[in-house]
C-alpha cells in the first residue's frame, strides 16, 4: 500500500476538521447550485414566455402647445420619425415641424403652391412612403412629399432634416374638396376625391408621370345617399365609399376598364352615418368607424352566393367609442391601429386578436389627428385645443393572447375564422399566424398512431420475458431490446424518411397483407406446435418461442413483399394509390402519419417494455406459483394475477413512453412533410410542436413575437412531459412500496 | 370429428396461443432491431467495395456504362399474360454533368447484349461524382512528350503526381494563407480594440501604428502567396485526360479535377480488398466535399468526439456533486424526495426544450454579455453570442446531467452502510470515509452515468441544431494557433450530417449511401458506449449482491 492513502491520518485534526467543513461546503454549495440550475430551467423559459402576456401600457412623454397658426377647424395630419426626435404637423393652416428635445417649432421654408392655397382635405399615399395629396378650396390637388430624412454625418452623427416637396396643383372641379383617398404603388399613384357640390371622381397618374401633368379623370356615377368617407387600397383596385345611410359602396376600379359599383354593404346601424373608412397595413382590411362610435374591421371573403363571388364581411367588432370617431391611424409594421373620438379619447386596437389594448384619454377635446411612431413604440395626436401629445407604448406582442393562440382567429384573406399556423411568410405585411392547436394536434397524432404500435408489442413482449421465458435466455434478449432505446432518433428518422417513406409507397398493399397474414401465422404455428408430440416440444425451453416465431415471421414478411404485386392486384385493383383515392377518399403523402407510427413505435417500444417489465417481474414468485399450482394455465395466471396486479406499472409505462413520444423530434421532423393541418387521416402528414421548433426558432428574431410562442410550446412540451413522468413515477414508487412491504 | 374439437378445446383452454402472441412481441421487436442493423450494414459497407462496371448495349444499338446497383419489377407491369411482370435494373451511371443523372432505370428487355471490359475506368472527381468510360487518348499538355499513349500506368502515374500538386496547393491555402489571414484578422481586431475606447494615449497610437505595419506587411505576404498558388493552379490545369463515355463522346478532364482512377473490372479480389479499405479510411479521415455529399465524414467525427468530450467535463463534477449532497450530506425528508423525483423525470423532458433553453440562456443571454464585456471590438459580429461548440456542449451537459446524478446515487446507494460506519469508527471525517471509502466503492456507478450521459450526448441532435451546429464548419474548433481550443467556433456533428446530407443536400439520392455510412459509424458508437455501461453497471450489482451476503 502506498504511504499517500494513509497520510491523511497523520495531519493534524484541525486541518482535518477544516478539510472536512470546506469540502461540505463545497459539495452543499455545488450541489444545489447543479440541483438550483436545472430545475431553474423551468423558470427561465417562463421567464422567456411572460412577456406575452402583459398587458400593453403607454406613457405620456411630452406635450406641447401648438401656434395659433395651426389652430382651425379643417382637416388634419401628425407624424413623428422612428426615433420620436420631430414631429411634423399639418394642418389647413400650414405645414410645421417641431423639435421634440426642445419643444420649439423648425424653420422651414413652405413651398408657394401650399402657401397660397387653402387646404380642404389631406390624404396619406399609405405605405412608409412620405407621399401626401392635399384638396383644395378651389378644387385642385397638390401631391407632396413631406417628411423626416436621417443622415449620417462623417463623424457618425445622426442628423434629420425635415423637407417638403410639392408638385403642380392639379386642377380637377370648380367646388372644394371636401374628401380625399390616395395611395401610390409602383404602378403609379390613384386619387379618389369628393368634391363639395357632391362629384365623386377619381384621378389616376402614371408612374412616370413624375409632375402629374397627364392625370386621367373619371367621374364616378352618383352612389345612393351621400358620400362621407373614401378608402382606396394599394393594388389601386378598390374604391371603397362610405354613406350617412351606414354604408360602404364597392367600387372595383381599373386601368383599362371604366369604373363597376360592385355592391352596397349595411355596415353600421341604419342610418347611422360612416365616419370614416381606413385601411389596416397592407391594404386588406377595411376599418369602418361610424357616427356612433363603432369600429370594425371588414374584408373581401369568397361567397359563392355574391354575384362578384366576393362580398364584404364583418371579420373582428371592436370596443365602441362614446361618440363619433375623429381620427385615425393604422400601424405600419402590425395589424394594429388607434382610433380617437370627439371626446379626446384614444383607443389601441389590434385586428387579429378582436381586442382593444389600451384607452387613453388624452383632453377633453376632440382627436383632430393620430399617429404611430413607424417602429408601433409611440403614439402622437393632435387635439382641438391645439396641444400635441406624445406617448410611449410598450405593446411588444399585440398579436397573442389566449384565443389566438389556441382559438379559431378570423385572418386575413381566409374565409372563415380558422386554427392556422404561419409564422413567416415573404412580406411584412401578411398577418402573422400564430395558432398553436394544429401543432398540438399534430403533436398528439403522432404520439397516438405511435403508440398505437408500440403499447401492444412492448407490453407483449414484457409478458413474455418476464413470465414465460427462462432466465438465461432473458438475460440475454432484454439489453438487446433496451439498447434499441439508445438509437440516435436521427437515425431513425433518416430511416424513415428516406428508406421507409419510399418503400411503403410502393409497399403498401404488402404492409396491408402483414397485417392479417403476420397474426395469422402466429396462431397457426402456436396451433401446430400444440399437435407437436412431446417428445418434440421437450427439446424447447421456456420462452424460445419467440426465437421460433423469429423465422416464421420473417418469412411472413419476405413473403408479404414478395407478393405485393399480387396483394395490389386482388385487393387494390392493381393500383393502391387510386385506389384509396377513389374508394376511400384518402389521398396518400410520401410521408406520413402511418410512417411515423411505425418508426416512433419503433423508438418507444423499449422504453414501455422496459418499465412494463420491471413492473411485471416485481409481482411475487410466491403468488404465481400459488396460482399455477391451483391448477391455473400459465396463461390464466398471467391475465388474471400477474397483470391486474402490475397494471399501474404497465400504465406508467405507457405513459412514460407517451412523454417521450410527445417531445420526439428528429423523427417526425425528417418523417413527415411537417404540414400544419387538422386531420387525423394516417396518409398525410402533420407538424409537431417540436419539430415546429427546431424549423422556425432559427429564423426567429430574439424576443419577437414568433419568438417567444416558440419558447411557449418548449414550455407547454416542459410541463406535459413532466407531469406525465410524475405520475407515472408516483405510481411506480407506489407500486414498488407495496410490493417491497408485501 | 370429436377428436378434433377435443383438440381444439384443449388448444384454446391451454392459453397456448396467447403465450405465442406475447413471444410475438419479443420475436417482433428483436426482427425490427436486427433488421434495422443488417440495412443500415448493407448499405453503408457496401458502397467501398469496388463495384464491376457493366457495358450494356441497347436495342436501340445505345450503349450504357455503369455499375448495376438494383433491380426491380416494374410497377403496374403483372398482368395476367405475365404474372411475374417485367424486370428493371437501375444502373450508376455517373457522369451527372454530361447525363444530368446519376442513375438509370434499364428495363431487362432493351438489353441485347452485356460486358465487363477491363479497361472501363472508374474516375473519382472533385465535382459532379464519378466518371464512367475509356481512358482513351492518354495524355496531353506538360506531360505528353513522356507519355506514350494510353498506358494504364502512364495515366496512374500522373494522377499520383496531380495528387501530390493538389496536397501542395492544399497546404498552401489552408496552412500558410490560413494562417496569414488568421493574423491579419488579429492585428485588425486588436487596432480597432485600441480605438474603441476613444482617447488614444500616446503609447497607444504607437502601438496602433506598429498594428498597421504589421498589416501591411502581412498584406504583402498574402499576395506573394496568392501568386504562387495561382502558378501551382495554373500547372494542375495544365495536364488533361481525355475520358470516352458510353456514348462515345470524349471528354476533357483536367488532372486537377481528378482524384483517383482504378478499373476495377481488372482488380483480383486482393486487390479490391485493399481498395475498400483505402476507401474506408479515406471515408473517415478526410473532409466533405460537393455539399458533404461526397468525400470523407472527418471533421463531424472530430466535432461529435470533441463535443461529447468537453461535455462529460462539465457534466462530471457537477453531476457528481449534485448526487453526493442529495445522498450524503442532504437531510433526507420529504423535500430531497420530491427534488429526486423532480431530477429524474428533467431525464424525460424532450431535448429540443433544453436546446431551446441553451438558446435563449447560453447564447443569446450568456453570450450577449460575454461579448460585451470580453469581445466588444468584434461587435456587431458576435464571438460568443452564437452558436458555437462551448454552448451546444453546455446545453448537452444540462441534458444529460439527470442520468450522471440518478447513475451516481444508484452507485452510492448500494455501497453498504458498514463500510460507512467502519470508517467512522475508526476516527475519520465524513469527508474522509466519502474520498476514500465510498467514492472508490460508487466508481462503477459513476463511470456507467457518465458513459450514458456520453451516448445520450454522442446520439441527440435537436438541441445542437439550435446552440452552434453547422452543416460545414471553415475551420475544426481545435488547432495550432492560440488558443488552440476555440470554444466560440461551431462544429459539424454526425447526426447532424445525417440530417443535413440526408434532407438537405441537392443530390440525395448520390449521398444515400454516405448517409448509412455515417449512420453506421453513429450507432456503432452509442450503441458501444450503451453496452459498455450496461456490463460495468450488472459487474456493479453482482459485487455488491454478492458483498451483502
Amino acid at each position: 500500500m502506498s504511504t499517500d492513502r494513509f497520510t491523511f491520518m497523520f495531519k493534524s485534526v484541525h486541518l482535518r476538521f477544516l478539510i472536512d467543513r470546506l469540502a461540505r461546503a463545497l459539495i452543499t454549495v455545488g450541489g444545489l447550485a447543479t440541483i438550483v440550475s436545472i430545475l431553474g430551467i423551468f423558470f427561465f423559459l417562463f421567464r422567456e414566455v411572460t412577456p406575452l402576456f402583459t398587458q400593453p401600457s403607454a406613457k405620456l412623454t411630452q406635450r406641447l402647445s401648438v401656434p395659433a397658426l395651426l389652430l382651425d377647424e379643417g382637416p388634419a395630419q401628425v407624424a413623428v420619425d422612428e426615433h420620436r426626435e420631430i414631429a411634423q404637423v399639418f394642418t389647413s393652416g400650414a405645414i410645421q415641424f417641431f423639435d421634440l428635445a426642445s419643444g420649439q417649432p423648425i424653420p422651414l421654408d413652405m413651398p408657394a403652391q401650399v402657401k397660397s392655397r387653402q387646404i380642404t382635405a389631406m390624404a396619406s399615399g399609405g405605405g412608409n412612403a412620405p407621399r401626401l395629396a392635399a384638396g383644395t378650396a378651389d378644387g385642385e390637388v397638390l401631391l407632396l412629399k413631406v417628411g423626416i430624412m436621417t443622415e449620417f454625418t462623417d463623424q457618425g452623427e445622426r442628423k434629420k432634416r425635415p423637407h417638403i416637396r410639392a408638385g403642380q396643383p392639379i386642377p380637377l372641379t370648380k367646388s372644394p374638396i371636401v374628401r380625399l383617398a390616395y395611395r401610390v404603388n409602383d404602378q403609379g399613384s390613384l386619387l379618389a376625391i369628393l368634391s363639395k357640390d357632391g362629384r365623386l371622381l377619381v384621378v389616376r397618374i402614371a408612374a412616370d408621370d413624375a409632375g402629374g401633368s397627364h392625370p386621367i379623370i373619371t367621374e364616378l356615377p352618383q352612389p345612393r345617399g351621400t358620400v362621407t368617407a373614401l378608402a382606396l387600397d394599394a393594388l389601386l383596385e378598390n374604391l371603397y365609399v362610405g354613406t350617412a345611410e351606414g354604408q360602404v359602396v364597392h367600387v372595383a376600379l381599373s386601368e383599362t376598364e371604366s369604373p363597376e359599383m360592385r355592391a352596397a354593404y349595411a355596415v353600421a346601424a341604419p342610418s347611422t352615418a360612416v365616419t370614416m373608412l381606413g385601411f389596416l397595413s397592407g391594404d386588406r382590411s377595411l376599418v369602418v368607424m361610424s357616427e356612433d362610435g363603432a369600429v370594425s374591421t371588414w374584408g373581401l371573403v369568397r361567397r359563392a352566393d355574391a354575384p362578384s363571388g366576393w362580398t364584404l364581411t364583418q371579420m373582428h367588432a371592436l370596443r365602441s367609442h362614446n361618440g363619433p370617431v375623429t381620427a385615425f391611424a393604422p400601424s405600419q409594421r402590425v395589424k394594429g391601429f388607434v382610433t380617437g373620438d370627439i371626446q379626446g379619447n384614444l383607443f389601441l386596437h389590434h385586428a387579429t386578436s378582436s381586442q382593444t389594448l389600451l384607452r387613453l384619454a388624452v383632453s377633453e377635446f376632440p382627436i383632430r389627428a393620430v399617429a404611430f411612431a413607424p417602429k408601433g413604440d409611440g403614439l402622437i395626436a393632435l387635439d382641438g385645443a391645439g396641444q400635441l401629445s406624445l406617448y410611449q407604448v410598450q405593446n411588444a406582442h399585440p398579436e397573442v393572447t389566449l384565443q389566438t393562440l389556441f382559438g379559431k382567429v378570423w385572418y386575413e384573406g381566409y374565409d372563415q375564422p380558422a386554427h392556422v399556423w404561419q409564422s413567416s411568410s415573404g412580406s411584412d405585411d401578411v398577418e402573422p399566424k400564430l395558432g398553436l392547436l394544429p401543432l398540438a394536434f399534430g403533436t398528439l397524432k403522432g404520439t397516438m398512431y405511435a403508440l398505437f404500435l408500440a403499447v401492444p408489442i412492448a407490453i407483449l413482449a414484457a409478458m413474455c420475458t418476464s413470465q414465460f421465458m427462462h432466465q438465461d435466455l432473458r438475460a440475454k434478449i432484454k439489453p438487446v431490446i433496451e439498447v434499441m432505446a439508445a438509437l440516435p432518433t436521427v437515425v431513425l428518422g433518416f430511416l424513415a424518411g428516406l428508406w421507409l417513406a419510399p418503400l411503403l409507397e410502393r409497399m403498401l398493399p404488402a404492409v396491408a397483407g402483414m397485417a392479417l397474414v403476420l397474426p395469422l401465422l402466429v396462431v397457426l404455428a402456436s396451433f401446430a406446435w400444440h399437435l407437436c408430440p412431446l417428445s418434440v416440444k421437450r427439446h424447447l425451453s421456456q420462452g424460445q418461442e419467440a426465437l421460433l416465431l423469429i423465422p416464421i415471421l420473417g418469412l411472413g414478411i419476405a413473403g408479404c413483399l414478395w407478393a405485393n404485386a399480387s396483394i395490389e392486384g386482388w385487393w387494390f385493383d392493381g393500383n393502391v394509390k387510386a385506389w384509396l383515392s377513389n374508394r376511400l377518399g384518402i389521398e396518400y403523402d410520401q410521408r406520413n402519419a402511418l410512417i411515423v407510427g411505425i418508426v416512433m413505435g419503433f423508438a418507444i417500444v423499449p422504453v414501455i417494455y422496459s418499465i412494463a417489465e420491471e413492473a411485471l417481474s416485481n409481482v411475487p414468485k410466491t403468488q404465481i406459483a400459488g396460482s399455477l399450482a391451483l391448477g391455473a394455465t400459465r396463461w390464466q395466471t398471467v391475465l388474471h394475477l400477474v397483470l391486474l396486479s402490475a397494471s399501474p406499472g404497465i400504465f406508467s409505462a405507457v405513459m412514460i413512453g407517451f412523454g417521450r413520444a410527445i417531445g420526439e423530434t428528429m423523427i417526425v421532423l425528417m418523417a413527415t412533410g411537417n404540414t400544419p393541418i387538422l386531420d387525423w387521416n394516417w396518409a398525410n402528414g402533420f407538424r409537431t410542436l417540436s419539430a415546429n421548433i427546431a424549423v422556425e426558432i432559427p429564423e426567429a428574431p430574439h424576443g419577437g413575437s414568433l419568438y417567444r410562442v416558440l419558447f411557449l410550446a418548449a414550455l407547454l412540451l416542459f410541463i406535459v412531459t413532466f407531469v406525465i413522468n410524475s405520475l407515472a413515477e408516483l405510481v411506480r414508487q407506489r407500486l414498488r412500496d407495496k410490493y417491497s412491504h408485501g | 370429428m370429436v377428436e378434433r374439437s377435443k383438440v381444439m378445446k384443449n388448444f384454446w383452454r391451454g392459453g397456448e396461443l396467447f403465450v405465442w402472441m406475447s413471444a410475438s412481441g419479443v420475436a417482433f421487436s428483436l426482427l425490427m432491431v436486427a433488421g434495422m442493423l443488417a440495412l443500415i450494414m448493407i448499405n453503408g459497407l457496401g458502397q467501398f467495395w469496388p463495384g464491376a462496371l457493366q457495358e450494356t448495349t441497347l436495342k436501340t444499338q445505345e450503349t450504357v456504362i455503369g455499375q448495376v446497383v438494383g433491380e426491380e419489377v416494374i410497377p403496374n407491369s403483372v398482368t395476367p399474360d405475365s404474372p411475374a411482370g417485367q424486370r428493371r435494373f437501375r444502373y450508376r451511371v455517373g457522369n451527372r454533368d454530361v447525363f444530368g443523372a446519376e442513375y438509370r432505370w434499364i428495363n431487362a428487355a432493351d438489353i441485347v447484349s452485356n460486358a465487363r471490359p477491363e479497361d472501363l475506368t472508374v474516375v473519382e472527381r472533385r465535382e459532379w461524382g464519378p466518371a464512367f468510360g475509356r481512358i482513351s487518348v492518354g495524355v496531353e499538355g506538360a506531360a505528353a512528350g513522356s507519355a506514350s499513349g494510353s498506358s494504364w500506368t502512364t495515366v496512374k502515374n500522373l494522377v499520383e503526381r496531380a495528387n501530390q500538386l493538389r496536397r501542395r496547393i492544399e497546404h498552401l491555402e489552408r496552412e500558410e494563407i490560413g494562417s496569414i489571414n488568421y493574423r491579419i484578422e488579429k492585428a485588425r481586431l486588436a487596432r480597432h480594440a485600441l480605438t474603441l475606447s476613444g482617447q488614444l494615449s500616446p503609447g497607444d497610437t504607437e502601438k496602433a501604428g506598429i498594428l498597421l505595419d504589421q498589416i501591411a506587411v502581412l498584406e504583402r505576404d498574402y499576395l506573394a502567396k496568392t501568386e504562387a498558388l495561382e502558378r501551382l493552379h495554373k500547372e494542375a490545369g495544365q495536364e488533361v485526360l481525355f475520358l470516352t463515355l458510353s456514348t462515345g463522346r470524349s471528354v476533357r478532364l483536367s488532372l486537377d479535377q481528378v482524384l483517383a482512377v482504378s478499373r476495377p473490372n481488372g482488380m483480383n479480389w486482393f486487390e479490391k480488398l485493399w481498395a475498400y479499405a483505402h476507401n474506408l479510411w479515406l471515408f473517415v479521415s478526410s473532409e466533405p466535399r460537393e455539399a458533404n455529399t461526397e468525400g470523407g465524414i472527418f471533421p463531424a467525427i472530430f466535432g461529435t468526439v470533441l463535443m461529447v468530450f468537453l461535455m462529460t467535463l462539465a457534466v462530471m463534477p457537477f453531476g457528481v456533486m449534485a448526487a453526493v449532497y442529495l445522498r450524503e450530506y442532504a437531510t433526507q425528508g420529504s423535500l430531497v424526495r420530491l427534488v429526486r423525483i423532480a431530477v429524474n423525470n428533467l431525464a424525460g423532458v424532450p431535448s429540443i426544450v433544453f436546446g431551446v433553453f441553451g438558446l435563449a440562456f447560453f447564447v443569446y443571454a450568456l453570450g450577449g454579455t460575454i461579448d460585451q464585456w470580453l469581445f466588444p471590438e468584434a461587435l456587431p459580429n458576435p464571438t460568443f453570442g452564437t452558436g458555437g461548440i462551448l454552448w451546444a456542449s453546455l446545453t448537452l451537459a444540462l441534458l444529460t446531467v439527470p442520468v450522471v446524478i440518478v447513475a451516481t446515487e444508484e452507485g452510492l446507494s448500494a455501497v453498504p452502510r458498514d463500510f460507512r460506519e467502519g470508517s467512522l469508527g475508526l476516527g475519520a471525517t465524513k469527508f474522509e470515509t466519502l474520498r476514500h471509502v465510498i467514492l472508490p466503492c460508487a466508481l462503477p456507478g459513476i463511470l456507467t452515468g457518465l458513459i450514458l450521459a456520453m451516448a445520450r450526448a454522442a446520439g441527440e441532435v435537436a438541441p445542437l441544431m439550435l446552440t452552434g451546429v453547422v452543416k460545414l464548419a471553415p475551420a475544426l474548433p481545435l488547432d495550432e494557433y492560440l488558443p488552440f481550443l476555440h470554444l466560440d467556433r461551431k462544429f459539424m456533428h454526425l447526426g447532424f450530417h445525417i440530417y443535413d446530407v440526408g434532407f438537405q443536400s441537392p443530390n440525395v439520392e448520390a449521398a444515400k449511401p454516405m448517409v448509412y455510412m455515417t449512420t453506421l459509424i453513429l450507432i456503432l458508437v452509442v450503441v458501444s458506449l450503451n453496452w459498455a455501461a450496461v456490463r460495468l453497471r450488472n459487474r456493479l450489482r453482482r459485487r455488491f449482491t454478492a458483498s451483502a451476503l
